[in-house]
């Protein structure tokens, strides 16, 4: 199969994702109507629909790891950060769920998110079975979600203080840098399914062969993606929380920096 | 030192016996952060003088093609010990110094957050460099390089002792400087002045509040490849001679992993002298005070992640490469903003020409330049041809002295008269200026060109190739006007020190609190502070009908954490950072199995009965740390003992491991395996041991009743923190070295 027959055709046609898109999307419009924010929705939705239906979806499927790290990046970074963002200014968790909102909570689900995936058993189980792979979804937006809201929960007081919001994104950014790293230079691979896949769609011969991708470079690829724009997000996000405190007039968020 | 000096004052200090012996003590045993911010610079001023020396035998010995002036191992001493000089014995402690004279004035502080901890952190660096040239006497000067790159840097190539003296000397000097990192870290967060919020910190100080901790991230990187290069030259491990299953590719990516961070250590604290003496010339506030802010936190975690740039001559492979070219070139916009606010400051400002100020604008343009052909080295291509020439060379001397010593040099006429109550002279001041400028520019424009001729950096000589010659030689005719401008500006030092303009307390009528004491400022820094409001207080106190808008809320509230707690912690991360980079040495050794011993040979149920001990050890000093809080003598020091029997039940239990090993035939040199295995291991015994000395003085002290109502409790907090940091660290070391091989 060649390149432009590859991003022509290989569109994963996946009816429980787009089943579970439009009953997001009727909900979200039944429950906030008006007061939400469909912009970030709809760019939830969309993204989460890439990462699922496009060709990456494809590679990411048993193909390469590192269109499973750019998968996995959409799923538990931006679509998360999307649909926290997408809530009303008015919305609150309410008490069984309140309890998951813990600075610490958050901060683990978002770095463990990153390192549990990622081990080698983990790993090559959600790449072949379809079950795990569902399984990794729901968790990567579950976990992503926690971790943003720290950040960008709807109401102010729900937030960390930015200098706090630093510290959580710079030690998460270190954290998810550092596996990055082992990814980056693992002589061994991590995801053993990536090394020799099956090639259900005849791409391998493309794959290694037009793109240059061996097995070797595609982990470092992968590791690399992990490592330098997921660490671009986080400063991203670092940057965001100088200019909310540069921004907010009252300077009550001194007592968290230590 | 309260206010000015004059000879005769000066003459009977020195020749009276008994008060000589008065100043000898109060300037040797002193932890008043001006006066050792003052050794600091003096001690800068003497190695810069030794680096100085170096770098003109270096140019005279490359001024002619074929030149025999020095022998080739004399000349790459010379490189090394150059580089190695004007890093860490001439920038390193002169911006300290500046920093540590400067920030706690900015602040409202009497002194830094812990003076004691400031006096070891100066005292380390005239011992590092006593350290470093010891060599010298000790069979020869290290001649591998500043970067010290592996194998060469390795026994079998470098066998005279005195890597192992730069390795030691270099490992003393940046303990010496996370020190002063947690110092300032702890000293901004803990003891700002009533109504100095950190929305209202002067740049300078924020700045380097940022600085700080890329020090603390970044040298204990440094000190854990030190320590592993020392244990190859010492203890005949393994991790970078390619002979045993080491890699010296490792070496770089440590080195640089520290190394790039370290040119932002060197300089932040350039920009923001900058930042702070630009407004101040200007006549206006700084443009976009925020973003220079933030701009600075951006470079300072960029830094840390973009080391490859370094490497893209070792062949790392396309793929880290391409992320490292583009990582590099975002650290572009970062700096591109503070220049852009820089001169958006100056842009109608009734600018004052004095000397501050126009070293601060031949810093904007020899930092343009430097940032120009520092950010064409994020391109791989163009980075492959220039590397290893002399348009590198240039191009980091523009970082170096065009940037960084042109700062160095503002910031020094611009607070001298603070510290010695005495105006340098402006005469004289221009004269350093012009010829600096001219001999600079003289020395290292050339380099740029003889690079890109093909000329080769590291080469104590060179053949006569067409007009290599000439470049040459001009470059080297620059130096002499640079030692020029350094004689004066030493001569301008010590001649206004006695005779110049007295002062004031604000000569440059600037914003910032230092200013707002005596000039020198008496021992506890401030009779009392102006009310602040704003980012520019003395501005507001002289104009009263329009003083800047009020940042934050009106109050002088300010939340002031215990600076114990916020000093462990910092302390905390750079051993993090330590621990992190011998964890992933070790795991990168590991996925790459040698002959010989391996984690086989490892008792695990054994160690994890050990294991738990020293975890329990965290809950029984939790209980300790109760008992004190409720005042339970006996009870607290019960739990405190039982703390330290389990450490040291953990530390037999490491012994029985060791030995049995040992018994083995297996020690440190058998193989790579047990070199990190050891070394890993080893170092966290260290910790645990070091923890428990610490938990014995404290039972001591409890048990002479010093700890009685609530005195030394946050110490003994403190303490705590780094106990429970100690058995964190080993859930990784036992999940790495351990866990991983049962379940893989």
């Amino acid at each position: 199969m060649t390149t432009y027959q590859f991003f022509t055709t290989a569109w994963t046609w996946n009816s429980i994702v787009f089943i579970l898109s439009a009953v997001a999307s009727v909900g979200y419009f039944l429950a906030f109507g008006q007061r939400g924010r469909p912009l970030y929705f709809a760019a939830a939705v969309v993204v989460f629909l890439l990462a699922l239906i496009s060709p990456f979806n494809a590679l990411a499927n048993g193909y390469l790891f590192s269109a499973h790290m750019l998968q996995h990046i959409l799923l538990v970074l931006i679509v998360p950060a999307l649909l926290v963002l997408s809530l009303p200014r008015s919305f609150s968790l309410h008490s069984p769920f309140a309890y998951f909102t813990h600075p610490l909570i958050g901060w683990i689900a978002g770095v463990g998110a990153m390192w549990l995936w990622h081990a080698p058993t983990l790993c090559n189980a959600a790449a072949t079975s379809r079950t795990v792979s569902a399984i990794q979804t729901t968790s990567l937006l579950l976990m992503g979600s926690l971790f943003w809201w720290q950040v960008l929960a709807p109401r102010e007081e729900q937030r960390l203080s930015p200098p706090a919001g630093i510290v959580y994104l710079f030690t998460a950014c270190t954290a998810c840098s550092v596996l990055g790293i082992i990814l980056t230079f693992a002589p061994v691979s991590i995801c053993p399914v990536y090394q020799n896949p099956v090639d259900r769609l005849g791409m391998l011969g493309t794959i290694r062969g037009d793109w240059g991708l061996t097995s070797d470079r595609d982990q470092q690829i992968g590791g690399l993606l992990m490592w330098v724009p997921m660490c671009a997000i986080y400063v991203t996000a670092i940057l965001a929380q100088l200019a909310r405190w540069h921004s907010c007039p009252a300077p009550q968020t001194e007592k968290s920096n230590a | 030192m309260n206010g000015t000096t004059t000879i005769a004052e000066f003459r009977e200090a020195v020749l009276d016996p008994a008060k000589r012996r008065h100043y000898q003590l109060a300037w040797l045993s002193t932890v008043d952060h001006k006066r050792i911010a003052i050794l600091y610079m003096l001690t800068a001023l003497v190695f810069f003088i030794i680096g100085g020396v170096e770098a003109l035998f270096i140019r005279l010995q490359l001024a002619v093609p074929n030149n025999h002036f020095l022998q080739p191992d004399t000349f790459n001493q010379l490189f090394t010990m150059h580089g190695t000089t004007m890093i860490f014995l001439v920038v390193m402690p002169v911006l300290f110094g500046l920093v540590n004279y400067v920030l706690p004035l900015q602040i409202g502080a009497r002194d830094m957050a812990f003076p004691r901890l400031n006096a070891f952190g100066f005292w380390c660096v005239p011992l590092g460099g006593i350290l470093l040239h010891f060599s010298v006497l000790a069979g020869g000067a290290p001649a591998v390089g500043w970067f010290s790159y592996a194998p060469l840097s390795e026994t079998p190539y470098s066998s005279s002792p005195g890597v192992d003296y730069w390795a030691v000397a270099l490992f003393v000097l940046g303990i010496g400087s996370i020190s002063f990192a947690i110092n300032t870290i702890a000293t901004v967060i803990a003891l700002r002045g009533p109504g100095m919020t950190m929305r209202r910190l002067p740049l300078f100080t924020w700045i380097n509040f940022v600085n700080a901790f890329i020090i603390i991230f970044a040298l204990p990187v440094l000190n854990a490849n030190l320590a592993m290069i020392l244990i190859d030259r010492q203890l005949q491990g393994h991790f970078f001679l390619p002979i045993g299953g080491g890699s010296p590719v490792l070496w770089q990516h440590i080195f640089w992993a520290f190394g790039h961070p370290e040119v932002y250590i060197m300089a932040l604290p350039a920009f923001a002298i900058v930042s702070e003496i630009i407004p101040v010339f200007s006549r206006k506030p700084i443009f976009g005070y925020e973003f220079v802010a933030a701009s600075s936190v951006a470079i300072a975690v960029l830094s840390l992640g973009v080391w490859g740039h370094h490497m893209f001559t070792v062949g790392m492979g396309r793929p880290l490469d391409v992320f490292f070219a583009i990582s590099s070139m975002l650290i572009a916009i970062p700096t591109g903003v503070k220049v852009l606010n820089w001169t958006a400051t100056m842009l109608g400002g009734r600018i004052r020409f004095d000397v501050p100020m126009l070293c601060c604008i031949a810093f904007l343009i020899q930092f343009l330049v430097a940032g120009l052909t520092g950010i064409s080295h994020a391109s791989v291509a163009l980075d492959w041809q220039t590397k290893n020439s002399y348009f590198l060379v240039a191009h980091f001397h523009f970082v170096a002295v065009g940037a960084i010593v042109f700062a160095v040099i503002s910031g020094l006429q611009y607070w001298f008269p603070k510290m010695s109550g005495r105006m340098l002279s402006e005469r004289l001041g221009k004269w350093t200026f012009w010829l600096m400028v001219i001999g600079f520019n003289m020395t290292f424009v050339i380099q740029h060109f003889l690079g890109l001729l093909g000329m080769p950096r590291r080469v104590y000589t060179y053949p006569d190739l067409p007009n290599w010659g000439w470049m040459n030689m001009l470059s080297t005719s620059g130096v002499f006007f640079m030692s020029a401008a350094a004689l004066i500006l030493v001569w301008n030092l010590a001649t206004s020190f006695f005779r110049g303009k007295v002062a004031g307390d604000n000569p440059w009528d600037a914003w910032t609190l230092e200013w707002a004491t005596t000039s020198s400022p008496p021992h506890e820094n401030f009779i009392a502070l102006p009310p602040i409001r704003s980012r520019r207080p003395l501005w507001d106190l002289a104009n009263p009908d329009r003083p800047d808008p009020i940042v934050g809320e009106n109050s002088a509230a300010v939340t002031r954490p215990d600076h114990n707690k916020v000093g462990i912690l910092t302390f905390i991360l750079s051993e993090a950072g330590f621990f992190a980079a011998l964890i992933l040495a070790y795991l990168y050794f590991y996925a790459r199995p040698q002959a010989g011993p391996g984690p086989k040979e490892l008792d695990v149920p054994r160690t994890l009965v050990f294991s738990v001990c020293l975890f329990a050890s965290s809950f029984t000093f939790w209980r300790s740390e109760v008992a004190l809080t409720k005042q339970r003598r006996g009870s607290m020091l019960g739990w405190l003992a039982l703390t330290i029997l389990l450490g040291g039940i953990f530390l037999v239990g490491q012994g029985t491991e060791y030995w049995k090993l040992f018994q083995t035939g297996v020690d440190l040199s058998t193989n790579l395996f047990s070199t990190t295995f050891f070394t890993l291991t080893g170092f966290h015994g260290l910790h645990v041991l070091l923890g428990l000395i610490a938990l014995l003085i404290f039972l001591w002290l409890a048990w002479e009743g010093d700890l009685a109502s609530g005195r030394g409790e946050s110490a003994f907090k403190s303490v705590g923190y780094y106990w429970h940091f100690v058995d964190v660290v080993w859930v990784f070391v036992l999940l790495t070295v351990y866990i991983l091989p049962l379940v893989r």
